[in-house]
């Protein structure tokens, strides 16, 4: 398809024909990343109907499942599972774009993943990096990754990659300690990467398997250490780091005094982890979430009057546009 | 204060600079309890975040909250200053000259655009919810002894970060004219 775009200038017409596909190209793939550790805190609830938001309010978003355990985004979108998946991508080449299958909502594709094609060791670090280069490359408004619960290497790298990085947890202890395990070593993760190209890998290593012996009980002071020791480090971690921020998203919550723990959750990840993160939003628990997934009536389509789902319009539009929520004292 | 320092005050109770005085109330009384007390949220990770670190980010917060405080002050003075000082006709020499009178209904509305409920005032106060609701109703019967009353007025005059003395000398007026009307009444 192309555009004409008709331009007058000093009584001469100037006509400038472009394709369309050109244009998109230029509206930069957002990336979003969605994961926290603990399994069935609503991730996948959350990623689908974020999606149905955004294609709701005119966006073109594609949701990628990359779940190891169980992929199953497609139920929660009321579809079966598609016969194409990422298998065919690492497998025979597939182009991505080929294997997203459209699904009820104008705008919202899938691709999903197997059992077999992400488990856990399978894929090789190559392979990761090209599905990383196919994603960045797909021309899509937003992409939404499904990363599923765990600390695997390959779903902290997928998160690390993400342009976004989407923290779900509910208000209780397993899941508060599991995200902190999480983000600990996605963080860790991110400073071995960081400082690989400058041959410094094993020097990070070595001083957090060491850490007793050199003084260091967090994250937060192996940064600092690493600066302190080797000043020329400080700027490329700065930097490095800078783009490390968590989006926090608070999901079943039953009470207003539940709404604290977000907030308590991003202080403590800035002033104890020094890593930049934000309070996205909360989501209250409702049964009729899982009646909904159960009824394979996405809730974003069958109630979206509901309370809920006014949550998640809230916090994707916070993420949209760097939004911190606002809390009040209850 | 330098604009700098204020920013990392802001910083440190994770409020935006432009943030309301509410804003900033809460996002202190947030952080005080969050690390005095051993909640759900520090204790899968007390064992590595000591104590000690946990008090110093509480004095941090304790100086952050402190210093915004009194730089809201300042400016409130300055404004003050800033008035009292434009000769105008219409303001007697001497006397005070902002345009709002402290009654007990301007003071209602001052906190309830701040968005404090009552009990919260009485709990941060210490003045018991049915006197400040006579305070704020003025139903000038029912409350205490002058010199008492004088008290909590700049109590809650400085909770609303009013000036206490021209709160106090408002009402007390109002207070008066009433006991004096009474008397003359009776
Ligand atoms: N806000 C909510 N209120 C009530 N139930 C919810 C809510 N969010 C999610 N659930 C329920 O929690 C369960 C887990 O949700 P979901 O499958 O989205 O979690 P998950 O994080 O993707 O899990 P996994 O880690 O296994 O992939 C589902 O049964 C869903 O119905
Ligand atoms: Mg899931």
């Amino acid at each position: 398809m192309r555009l004409q775009i008709i331009i007058l200038f000093r009584g001469t017409y100037r006509i400038f024909s472009l394709k369309v596909d050109e244009l998109r190209e230029e509206e930069e793939g957002k990336i979003w990343a969605i994961g926290g550790g603990k399994g069935g805190t609503g991730k996948t609830f959350l990623t689908s109907s974020m999606g149905i938001y955004l294609a709701k309010n005119g966006k073109r978003v594609l949701l990628i499942d990359v779940d190891i355990g169980g992929a199953n985004l497609h139920s929660f979108l009321g579809i079966n599972r598609p016969r194409k998946s990422l298998t065919n991508f690492f497998e025979m080449g597939i182009p991505l774009s080929r294997l997203a299958v459209n699904t009820s909502v104008d705008n919202l594709s899938l691709i999903t993943g197997d059992v077999h094609s992400l488990a856990s060791d399978s894929i090789k670090f190559t392979q990761k990096l090209k599905l990383f280069r196919h994603i960045m490359k797909l021309r899509r408004q937003y992409i939404l990754i499904d990363l599923g619960g765990g600390s695997h290497n390959n779903t902290l790298d997928t998160f690390l990659m993400a342009d976004k990085k989407i923290a779900v947890l509910e208000p209780e202890i397993i899941a508060i300690e599991n995200m902190y395990h999480f983000v600990k070593n996605a963080l860790y993760r991110k400073i071995k990467m960081s400082l690989k190209a400058y041959g410094f890998k094993e020097v990070v290593e070595h001083m957090w398997e060491q850490r007793e012996r050199y003084k260091i009980k967090s994250l937060k002071e192996l940064i600092d250490s690493l600066k302190e020791s080797f000043s020329h480090l400080g700027d490329i971690l700065d930097k490095e780091l800078s783009d490390f921020k968590i989006y926090l998203v608070l999901n079943k919550i039953r009470s207003s005094q539940d709404i604290l723990i977000g907030s308590s959750m991003k202080s403590i990840f800035n002033k104890y982890l020094g890593i930049n993160a934000q309070f996205a939003g909360y989501i209250e628990y409702d049964d009729a979430v899982w009646r909904s997934i159960r009824e394979r009536r996405p809730l974003m389509l069958n109630y979206s009057l509901s309370r809920v789902a006014k949550e998640i319009g809230v916090f994707t539009e916070n993420l949209l546009h760097e939004r911190e929520m606002k809390v009040s004292r209850s | 204060m330098a604009d700098k320092t204020l920013k990392r005050y802001f910083d440190v109770l994770e409020i935006s600079p432009d943030a309301s005085v509410l804003e900033i109330r809460n996002a202190y009384l947030l952080l005080k309890k969050l690390y005095s007390t051993d909640s759900v949220v520090i204790s899968p990770i007390a064992d590595e975040f000591s104590k000690k670190e946990r008090r110093e980010i509480l004095l941090q917060v304790e100086e952050a909250f402190d210093k915004l405080m009194e730089n809201l002050k300042n400016k409130q003075n300055e404004r003050h200053h800033r008035i009292r000082h434009q000769p105008s006709a219409s303001v007697p020499a001497g006397e005070e000259d902002e345009d709002v009178s402290y009654s007990g209904l301007e003071l209602k509305k001052i906190r309830e655009k701040l968005g404090v409920p009552l009990f919260e005032v009485s709990l941060d106060t210490k003045i018991r919810m049915e006197l400040l609701k006579s305070i704020e109703h003025e139903k000038f019967d029912v409350l205490p002894p002058e010199v008492y009353l004088r008290g909590h007025l700049i109590n809650y005059a400085n909770y609303l970060m009013l000036n206490p003395k021209k709160v106090a000398g408002d009402y007390m007026a109002r207070y008066e004219s009433w006991k004096g009307g009474k008397k003359g009444g009776s």
